[in-house]
């Protein structure tokens, strides 16, 4: 089973753990002490849950859309994201937004991410920031897992440019969502485990730890 | 899905066409079926992505996730509005949020009062509810009736998991339930109403109710 599935490269939870613990024996130790990190991953438990008929009609109301274009799970985030960014940069609070934003996680960063990396190496931040978080397994259609970088197809240009086009309420453009939202955000993500990242914003967006 | 069945099919030509008609259905049996059947395939929207592989690996790897808690497709877009609310709250701008909300979307919700002209107020409802591809994700599922719509709060549970995972620890979301209904749902909504020419009423709830007043 895969915590994450990924066309180039996927690490399995069998894996996952051997890398841990061949680490050795005192890391070992020290990733079974991070309260919950181990039990926060993708479980196999999906075929005990009472729920997935709601989640396949879920899915198949998404899919079955495709007019006036295709529309994929990340769409009513992104448009929240949009809304959210739209409506702080009118107020001039997006430097405000995005710290608030990284702070409600700090807890979650502090507790596990920063311990892990003495342990797991600097990639575990990317991990831990992409293709872990709950909030990619529908915001990232998919994403290119690479030592220490992680490249995503950006969620929000082809809405913002639908929205822009049609609704035209919007003061943002594309380049916004780059400067005043992701980049900020994983940027002070990175700074609270005294880490620096490259980003290179474009419909493939990189994230490279430098 | 506009299928035919082989069945199906038969019935229909024997239902529908005369002898004549029959005859030549039954002259050209499989050809007839398979133009049927393609016709139906090529033209079923759902059938026809290319992504559905992305959208099963989100499925499992959302619903996978079982702890600290089960996870659902609402689990970032409801955060996202809470995350929101935790924004706006403390600096007092929560209707300042709500009406960017309604000035934004004006436009669709003038679109939507268009089809409430032409075809009543059951639109007001469709339009803010099960026909939004945002609520594709934000409602597990809508209660259809006519006048009223209802769904399962996605908001309650989640606003708790905040204040246990995140807000012990830094003091973030310490607003309550009843903030979300009224300083969010209930103006966001009402908002939208006014916009569209009808007026409702919100019975907010672990179950929330929306009837046309």
């Amino acid at each position: 089973m895969n915590i994450y599935i990924n066309d180039n490269k996927s690490v399995s939870r069998r894996s996952f753990t051997k890398k841990a613990l061949g680490i050795g024996f005192l890391s070992s130790l020290a990733v079974m002490n991070l309260p919950g990190s181990a039990d926060a991953w993708l479980d196999e438990k999906i075929m005990e849950r009472d729920d997935l008929a709601d989640g396949i009609k879920e899915l198949i109301k998404t899919y079955d859309t495709t007019s006036p274009y295709p529309v994929k799970f990340y769409d009513g985030l992104v448009r929240v994201h949009l809304r959210n960014l739209d409506f702080a940069v009118k107020k001039g609070l997006h430097k405000e937004h995005a710290d608030h934003y990284s702070s409600t996680l700090a807890p979650m960063i502090e507790k596990y991410v920063k311990n892990a990396i003495p342990i797991m190496g600097k990639d575990i931040f990317l991990w831990a920031n992409f293709e872990r978080t709950s909030c990619s397994y529908q915001l990232y259609e998919h994403i290119d897992i690479k030592e220490n970088e992680r490249s995503v197809p950006c969620p929000f240009k082809g809405i913002l440019e639908y929205q822009n086009s049609t609704v035209g309420t919007y003061s943002i453009k594309w380049g916004d969502v780059c400067n005043k939202w992701c980049i900020p955000v994983w940027e002070n993500f990175a700074n609270m485990v005294q880490l620096k990242i490259k980003v290179e914003p474009g419909e493939t967006c990189r994230i490279t730890l430098v | 899905m506009d299928s035919i069945s082989r069945r199906g099919f038969t019935e229909k030509a024997l239902k529908g066409g005369g002898a004549l008609a029959v005859l030549t259905v039954l002259a050209l049996p499989e050809k007839a079926m398979a133009n049927k059947m393609k016709f139906s395939l090529k033209n079923e929207r759902f059938l026809n992505r290319n992504d559905l592989s992305d959208a099963l690996k989100s499925l499992y790897t959302t619903y996978d996730s079982t702890a600290p808690y089960p996870h659902k497709f609402n689990e970032t877009i409801t955060k996202a509005v809470l995350s929101a609310l935790d924004f706006c709250i403390p600096l007092g701008i929560e209707k300042d949020y709500v009406d960017h909300y309604i000035t934004t979307m004006a436009p669709v919700f003038k679109g939507i009062k268009l089809s409430v002209e032409k075809d009543g107020p059951e639109k007001a409802l469709r339009g803010l509810f099960e026909e939004t591809t945002t609520s594709y994700q934000l409602f597990e599922r809508i209660n259809v009736k006519p006048g009223e719509r209802s769904f399962p709060c996605p908001y309650k549970g989640k606003l708790d998991d905040c204040k246990e995972w995140i807000g012990k620890y830094n003091g973030t979301f310490k607003y309550e339930w009843k903030d979300v209904c009224n300083k969010w749902c209930v103006p966001a909504w009402n908002g939208a109403a006014k916009e569209i020419g009808v007026k409702l009423e919100i019975i907010p709830g672990e179950e929330c109710r929306v009837k046309l007043a």
